[in-house]
């Protein structure tokens, strides 16, 4: 009887001590600034109105203060080089108030490390956000509405090529700038068409339907094109370039787009494609990858973006890439926008510096020496300037970047991308016919859409 | 055929056949390290060699010379060293008060202490995150310390009170008879006889704490604090992974964990079947 | 398992004097104190926090509102085709991991007792996979496995040994992937096996075997009669321990396969792990938490409550 009541208060005081742990928890939790109430507008088209803007020149804090920024570079990185040795003292030198710490986090595991930190109330202040994140974030109420906590946002805001500026819409508000900006070009193999009796790289998707014959009897391991999967970023640029589209402008809804006959032309000519031997088994998921094939003249084309000039150079030095733009279809050459914003979280407790280091980002001299690095620069100014007319390969992408379109801006883009990716492996496998399989698509995305 | 001869005969086809499944055990460990020597166009050469055709020790040199990796691997070797060292006390003595004694309260918390076993760590990952930001546990060494050795602390417990049990108990009676106290009869003569216990819960120990990642990188904002395994996921990259590259670095990271599996191997494999066969 | 040695303890040597005045001693406490504090305070609170969160739509964000559900996100669960599919992938896993795991391990474990040249070595190279991290030889089976005739699995099996007509596109698909993801589960854990059973089959008297020979009972016939049943009880240990392992995976399904393609290599952890992280859907991930721990629960205390039995020789 006596051992039953130790069990019951060993137990008791056990429960008892986690209840305290736990009430006592939320005084250590830093209050976050409160989010302004939202209103919900209808209309997600950015509208331009002009205003009329008083710039005030914020005072830099007087105490000193450490700002946090996490990016995903590699931390073995040119990129990363740039950052530490180079452009974030150039910002303490002149900002001697302000310190930047900047962390490498992988991209696999940036989502999880930064949801973890937010929880744990220890989230940086900026980071370099891929920007089909910024409107989930900004959903979740991770984000600062930019455009209301910083002053000279307008400015910069003009400064700034439309398409990336873009990804940070969402709902009435701008929740970060774009930092870099990239899109996909359309690497040929010249050697291989050399072989195969081609002059000319494919200008029209005609042109690598027609091309294919030739290629293929090069080898039984050669193909025309390969990608890593049907996901949004590959089949995008296929999609778009036939006419199609995943919503409408407004993002109500897919269906009548991502089920409409240009969608339905795209995937059509990507089995064909398929069956024909023409398309390489790895978008079906393992395999060689498309960079690598291209470098062992196994793949005669892929798309890709400007990253690999500098991966070539160290891993594939004996091959040269050649880069023209997305073969057109009937919807013209366009290819998918990818990139990065910078974005400020709600959490920060040093907004002002943080801001800071905002500005400095979208400076010229920022944008020109990660420009260096194989990062595609924001400006507008900067396409006059000497450095992207002389650049080896930047033109292209700048050239395409001219037409290219950005992933849905919406929070439920990472289910729409599976949803996407699961109907393009149904199709490639044969397991459902286009139409069906792109109508039961829309039909979750529908879905989807209605329930936010 | 004399006894002899089939028993020559029936131990060369033990052998024999025991090799061929260690062959077929290394084999994937033999082909990492043919790929760690290769420059990243023969990745995926066909056919496939295992000798490679233009052997590199670049990848090693990459590796080693890459950002703080030297560091990380210091980092990575202190906190498995400690969190080795804290894990066997803690455990140990958790165990032994499981093995010998009865007391209110000690069917609960066993069961507690297995029942937690079963629970998949990966979605607390969270709560503990915010736990260990209220203790201030994190973007520590020490941190790391503590969250590895409370983390192992119920199936090393599990393995050491099993195995504790089964010691003869004659001598630490006749020490407390004596008038010894339970402190000197626990490290004077438990421990010493259970060095083949302790040595299985200092590899898998080791182990845990040298290859941890998730936690590690969760928690770890300062280059400086960062351990091994984040070092090795640097080299898969976002755009293209180097596979030279990244079994270069897994070997090396596979160097202590071989040295002090060698160094116990003996002590070990006694333990941990000890602690089994009982269940 | 508990019921021996409590009997055992209580005849010999306890602290507890049996009679009218009970003095419990403080001395075990003091024993049990820093490591259960550290592990209790570790693990039973965030424990009751995930609980929690599995009742809420949950916001990570700390202040900002998250709508209480209550059980919707544990009946959800059934209504989800995706759970049911990750809960048959992870039980054909468990079933097929520690099958192949006990039967390969103890096959090897009863040569390597027989063998008397190069024991030590066999015994290293067979326990190399368990001392590697799941995260390089997932990396690493993911490499061999490439859907490529550049994979060393396809060059071997179709150019080397003949054994298959064509090229496999392992990681493509999702019944092939399984063979990848499961040959690397039972490969990982051949070793483990092995060495416990060994032990065991040392343990062995061999005075029996030589009885038995004596009485001419063949080779079969003294595994069957003999060996298996005295190592019962060390059987039925790694059994329990590797089902717990099993319903486990996750680092090798989602480092390989990623649960594709189309999810349909999903295990409850990797799904659980996606809910999270990639939907941001906490509240859910934590119910199929709960979920998968009480199956673990369940299955294990059956394991154990009917397979434990004492073995009198």
């Amino acid at each position: 009887m006596k051992r039953k009541n130790w069990t019951i208060a060993l137990v008791s005081g056990l429960l008892s001590s986690l209840l305290i742990l736990s009430a006592c928890a939320p005084a250590a939790t830093p209050a976050p600034e409160v989010v302004k109430e939202t209103v919900v507008v209808k209309e997600t088209v950015p509208v331009e109105v002009t205003q009329e803007v008083v710039v005030t020149a914020t005072p830099a804090p007087p105490e000193p203060v450490t700002i946090t920024f996490w990016h995903a570079y590699n931390e073995v990185s040119p990129e990363n080089e740039m950052l530490t040795k180079t452009l974030i003292p150039m910002f303490e030198a002149e900002h001697p108030n302000i310190k930047v710490k900047s962390l490498a986090v992988p991209y696999d595991e940036f989502r999880q490390k930064l949801l973890t930190s937010m929880a744990g109330g220890v989230a940086p202040d900026l980071i370099r956000s891929d920007i089909i994140w910024v409107p989930e974030l900004a959903e979740l109420g991770a984000l600062a509405p930019l455009d209301e906590v910083m002053p000279d946002f307008e400015t910069y805001k003009a400064k700034v090529f439309p398409g990336p500026l873009s990804t940070n819409f969402w709902n009435g508000h701008y929740y970060g700038l774009p930092l870099d900006t990239n899109t996909r070009v359309w690497y040929w193999n010249k050697e291989m068409y050399e072989a195969a009796g081609i002059a000319e790289p494919p200008k029209t998707i005609d042109d690598v339907a027609a091309q294919c014959a030739a290629i293929k009897a090069l080898g039984e391991d050669k193909y025309v094109f390969a990608d890593g999967g049907t996901y949004a970023w590959a089949v995008l640029p296929w999609i778009w370039s036939f006419g199609g589209d995943i919503t409408d402008p407004e993002i109500t809804k897919a269906t009548g787009y991502l089920n409409g006959p240009n969608t339905v032309a795209a995937y059509e000519f990507l089995l064909e494609f398929y069956k024909d031997g023409c398309l390489s088994p790895s978008v079906l998921g393992s395999g060689v990858d498309a960079g690598t094939g291209y470098a062992q003249d196994l793949y005669a084309n892929y798309l890709d973006g400007p990253w690999m000039y500098p991966i070539y150079e160290a891993q594939f030095p004996e091959k040269q890439l050649h880069a023209v733009l997305m073969p057109a279809g009937d919807g013209g050459s366009i290819s998918v926008v990818g990139g990065e914003d910078i974005v400020l979280l709600q959490q920060s407790q040093h907004k002002e510096a943080a801001m800071e280091f905002i500005r400095f980002t979208l400076s010229p001299e920022y944008q020109l020496k990660m420009a260096e690095t194989g990062q595609l620069m924001v400006l507008s100014e900067l396409l006059e300037s000497d450095y992207i007319q002389n650049h080896p390969y930047y033109g292209i992408f700048l050239e395409q970047l001219k037409t290219a379109k950005a992933r849905t801006p919406h929070p439920a883009w990472t289910k729409m991308d599976e949803i996407i990716t699961n109907a393009g492996q149904a199709i490639l496998r044969e397991e459902k016919s286009v139409q069906q399989a792109l109508d039961e698509a829309a039909a979750e995305i529908d879905a989807l859409l209605a329930s936010q | 055929m004399s006894d002899r001869i089939r028993q020559r005969l029936g131990q060369t086809l033990l052998v024999l056949v025991l090799g061929m499944g260690a062959l077929a055990v290394a084999l994937p460990f033999i082909y990492m390290i043919s790929t760690s020597l290769k420059g990243q166009v023969y990745v995926f050469e066909f056919p496939p060699r295992f000798i490679p055709s233009h052997p590199t020790l670049n990848n090693f040199v990459s590796a080693w010379q890459s950002n703080n990796f030297g560091r990380y691997f210091l980092n990575s070797l202190l906190v498995a060293l400690v969190t080795t060292v804290l894990e066997l006390l803690l455990s140990s003595t958790v165990a032994y008060a499981f093995a010998r004694f009865e007391f209110p309260g000690k069917s609960v918390l066993y069961y507690t202490l297995l029942a937690t076993l079963m629970v998949p760590g990966m979605m607390l990952i969270i709560p503990q995150f915010i736990l260990a930001s209220r203790l201030k546990l994190l973007n520590s060494l020490t941190g790391l310390i503590l969250v590895y050795t409370a983390g192992g602390t119920a199936f090393n417990t599990f393995l050491l009170r099993g195995f504790f049990e089964q010691l003869p108990r004659e001598l630490e009676e006749a020490a407390l008879i004596d008038g010894g106290n339970y402190l000197t009869v626990f490290f004077r003569i438990l421990l010493p006889l259970s060095t083949p216990a302790l040595a299985t819960v200092a590899i898998f120990t080791f182990l845990g704490a040298w290859d941890e990642y998730v936690w590690a990188l969760t928690t770890i904002n300062e280059p400086l604090k960062r351990t091994l395994p984040i070092a090795i996921a640097n080299f898969h990259g976002t755009h293209a992974s180097d596979w030279g590259l990244v079994f270069a670095g897994s070997l090396i990271a596979i160097v202590p964990v071989l040295i002090v599996f060698v160094l116990l191997q003996k002590y070990f494999i006694k333990g941990l079947t000890a602690g089994a066969v009982k269940g | 398992m508990n019921s021996t040695n409590t009997r055992s303890s209580g005849r010999r040597g306890t602290i507890r004097r049996r009679g009218r005045r009970r003095r419990v001693s403080l001395t075990p406490y003091l024993f049990l104190l820093p490591g259960m504090l550290l592990f209790l305070s570790w693990t039973v609170y965030p424990l009751l926090k995930a609980f929690q969160i599995s009742l809420y739509d949950w916001n990570p964000i700390p202040g900002l509102a998250s709508p209480f559900v209550g059980i919707h996100n544990y009946t959800r669960a059934f209504n989800d085709p995706i759970f049911w599919l990750a809960l048959r992938n992870t039980l054909m896993y468990t079933v097929v991991t520690v099958a192949g795991q006990m039967l390969l391990g103890l096959t090897v474990a009863l040569l390597v007792d027989r063998v008397t040249f190069g024991r030590t070595a066999f015994r290293t190279v067979y326990y190399l996979p368990v001392v590697t991290s799941w995260v390089v030889v997932s990396i690493l089976f993911k490499y061999l496995f490439n859907s490529s005739p550049a994979g060393l699995v396809n060059y071997l099996l179709v150019d080397v040994l003949h054994l298959l007509p064509d090229y496999v596109r392992w990681l493509s698909n999702a019944n092939t992937s399984w063979v990848a993801i499961m040959s690397l589960g039972i490969w990982k854990g051949i070793g483990w096996n092995m060495v416990i059973f060994l032990a065991a089959l040392q343990g062995i008297p061999t005075e029996l075997y030589e009885v038995a020979a004596i009485d001419g009972a063949s080779g079969w016939q003294r595994l069957w009669r003999i060996t298996l049943p005295l190592i019962r009880p060390t059987i039925v240990f790694v059994l329990v321990m590797l089902v717990i392992g099993g319903f486990q995976a996750f680092i090798s399904i989602y480092l390989i396969t990623g649960g594709g393609p189309m999810q349909r290599t999903e295990v409850l952890l990797s799904y659980m792990y996606n809910q999270g992280f990639k939907y941001l859907d906490f509240g859910y991930g934590a119910a199929l938490s709960y979920l998968l721990a009480a199956l673990i629960f369940g299955i294990s205390f059956t394991q154990m409550h009917f397979l434990q039995r004492r073995i009198e020789y």
